[in-house]
């Protein structure tokens, strides 16, 4: 049977701007972000969830409330069944511990005056040790630069000594140092060569087969997400737009959306040529979003309905959703 | 119709000398670009694709030496020209460069307007020198060129300053200060790698469609294969230097003659289904001051034999305007290069 890992219901992050002072004083409207708007998925263990949209769509946010790294307004966390949102500090930093994540900018999230070996350390020390272990840190050190296949070595080297993707090893190793069960991976591979990436993923995809780890995929490259994830997400300004089985998505695309963003990529093989569906404009901003549809301002296909009614989100059969008019006859 | 070339790059042979340590960045690269044609350069960082885009404009820092070669650009040799001519008369006019992040390129205190109108006024003082007309004749055309590239009421967007816009029109902004209708060749370095894949294919729409409009040519750098697919008419790939290979992109791409095109090609994870893995080339490009003996890739490439480390690889035509420089080439027939 499968087991879910992570189960989100009606997720809200909102921002707030222009609650300070002088907006007070000068009589400012509060303007509301609308980050993560209601959203609802499920991870299921040892699979991999893609997710992709455009910059600006929500998808870090998302993945950073998560991690409680920002507070969400209403709806939950599942993960394990117990809900994130409601964790004390306690539970939290065990939470934390089994949860990991790798950033998108490598060198920006290592401290550049301690060596890796310290950087790689620093979570083994942080944890609860069971009294019984008795490996040394630097055991253990040297073990993880190993299972990311960089030289023991490496340990005394500050960061700036590697190349980009040596320090996203050095990520990988540090987000499996506390043998975590789930790791968002925020585009991992982003900046790096095609030879580079290929690396990256192959040695993500070892982890996953050796260690059972879930991962959350956040990333706009479509064709690393059809190449890297069992189930995707599609997310615009905020919402969920389809979501499913990859496989499923990328056969039978559903959302207008969907359909343009998958056909903007760039192909080198000239079989499945496709027509690129130009969409006009820009993602509008999640301050003042488009009423009923929120693609419509973009959406080739637009009908009257979409300016007044807001799509709710259809299964359409097999796991697969799609928040679109078109699909509801 | 024979279209006569507008670039050609001779023996083009470039070294950055820092202190003690020689690094030989362009290596005997030649090749030549026709008029209204898109060349697309690609290859790993590192292997000197942004170095020739700059060495074309000669905006190369100081510690770069050209050691040898020539680059005749409408039949003039731009390494003969003074520095003058070459700023009155090339960069920024016959010349223009994109660039990979719009908004260093854009100075951020400045409205659009003034930054699109500074280009438009020096383009006007070199073309007809002695007379400098104030800044508010060119509103009008710097209104023209943005509407050009797209932009939505461009007429009040022209006083925005640039933290004003997104990364997509920051980067149309800068295509409507690089191309006109006095641009010939437009060098575009990683210009759509900072944006979403829906601007990109928006992006790169409006490069192909200005360079029709005028007759510009584009040398197009990236590390992207599948945007050069579909945009180039011929495909470079570089290596620590040098040209690997060279030839139409429907040759290149589909019938790779290089090895180390071959292993592009397989790494991409476009090409694979999940669970399989994907082709990564084992080790590192070679510093360019160590770089090994032979064939630069020998190290790396599954299929090197003796003669890769003792012989350095000649760019060959293998079929007609497809060059590959492999040793093996020959020797291999037409056997394809399976990495896995």
């Amino acid at each position: 049977m499968e087991v879910e890992l992570i189960r989100i219901r009606n997720l809200k992050t909102w921002f707030f701007q222009g609650k300070g002072l002088l907006s007070k004083w000068f009589g400012q409207g509060l303007k509301i972000v609308h980050a993560v708007d209601g959203v609802s998925l499920t991870i299921r263990k040892g699979h991999t969830f893609g997710l992709v949209g455009e910059s600006g769509c929500g998808k870090s946010t998302l993945g950073n409330t998560i991690f409680r790294l920002v507070e969400p307004l209403e709806g939950e966390i599942l993960f394990q069944g117990r809900d994130v949102v409601k964790m004390n500090q306690k539970e939290l930093r065990r939470f934390r511990q089994q949860a990991q994540i790798i950033f998108q900018d490598q060198f920006g999230c290592m401290n550049p005056r301690m060596t890796v070996g310290q950087i790689i350390a620093e979570p083994l020390m942080m944890r609860q040790r069971e009294p019984e272990s008795q490996k040394s840190i630097e055991q253990e050190v040297a073990e993880l630069l190993n299972s990311v296949n960089l030289d023991p070595d490496a340990a005394i080297k500050f960061p700036n000594e590697f190349s980009g993707g040596q320090a996203r090893r050095i990520g990988v190793a540090r987000a499996i140092a506390l043998n975590p069960m789930f790791i968002m991976a925020d585009e991992p591979t982003s900046g790096l060569d095609i030879s580079t990436a290929a690396t990256i993923l192959n040695l993500m995809q070892d982890l996953q087969d050796k260690l059972d780890i879930t991962y959350l995929w956040v990333s706009h490259n479509l064709n690393q997400v059809k190449y890297m994830s069992d189930d995707m997400g599609v997310m615009y300004l905020g919402k969920m737009v389809e979501m499913g089985r990859t496989s499923e998505v990328f056969n039978h695309k559903a959302h207008p959306y969907t359909q343009a963003l998958i056909s903007a990529v760039p192909r080198v093989s000239s079989e499945q040529q496709e027509q690129t569906i130009f969409l006009e404009g820009e993602i509008p901003s999640p301050i003042n979003p488009p009423s009923g549809c929120y693609f419509r301002t973009r959406c080739p296909q637009v009908f009257k309905r979409c300016e007044e009614e807001e799509p709710p989100l259809l299964d359409l059969g097999g796991e697969h959703f799609c928040a679109c008019h078109l699909h509801d006859a | 119709m024979i279209s006569e070339p507008l670039l050609e790059v001779s023996n083009l042979t470039l070294d950055y000398n820092l202190g003690n340590r020689k690094m030989r960045a362009l290596d005997r690269i030649s090749f030549s670009l026709d008029k209204g044609q898109v060349l697309g350069v690609a290859g790993e960082s590192g292997c000197g694709k942004s170095t020739l885009g700059l060495a074309i404009l000669r905006l190369l820092p100081r510690v770069a030496e050209i050691r040898r070669g020539a680059v005749f650009f409408n039949g003039t040799d731009l390494l003969k020209l003074s520095e003058k001519q070459m700023e009155q008369e090339i960069r920024g006019q016959k010349i223009t460069m994109i660039f990979q992040v719009p908004q260093n390129a854009l100075n951020p205190v400045f409205k659009i307007e003034t930054q699109m109108t500074d280009i438009l006024r020096v383009q006007d003082k070199y073309q007809n020198p002695g007379t400098r007309k104030p800044r508010g004749d060119f509103r009008q055309q710097a209104i023209e060129r943005l509407e050009s590239t797209g932009i939505a009421d461009p007429e009040a967007r022209i006083s925005n300053y640039p933290f004003e816009f997104s990364g997509g029109m920051k980067q149309r902004v800068m295509i409507g200060m690089a191309l006109s209708s006095g641009t010939s060749l437009l060098l575009a370095d990683e210009a759509t790698t900072a944006l979403d894949v829906t601007i990109e294919a928006q992006i790169n729409r409006l490069i192909t469609k200005l360079a029709a409009e005028y007759g510009t040519s584009i040398l197009y750098v990236t590390h992207n294969l599948g945007v050069l697919a579909e945009m180039a008419d011929r495909i470079m790939i570089m290596y620590a230097g040098r040209i690997f290979e060279m030839g139409q992109t429907r040759f290149v791409l589909g019938d790779p003659r290089h090895p180390y095109s071959a292993a592009l090609l397989e790494s991409l994870p476009s090409r694979q289904t999940r669970g399989k893995r994907l082709l990564a080339i084992p080790g590192f490009v070679p510093p360019l001051d160590r770089l090994p003996s032979g064939c630069s890739f020998h190290p790396r490439c599954a299929f090197a034999e003796d003669i890769c480390r003792q012989e350095v690889p000649p760019l060959t035509e293998v079929a007609s305007g497809h060059w590959s420089a492999c040793l093996l080439d020959q020797k291999r027939g037409r056997q394809k290069w399976k990495w896995s």
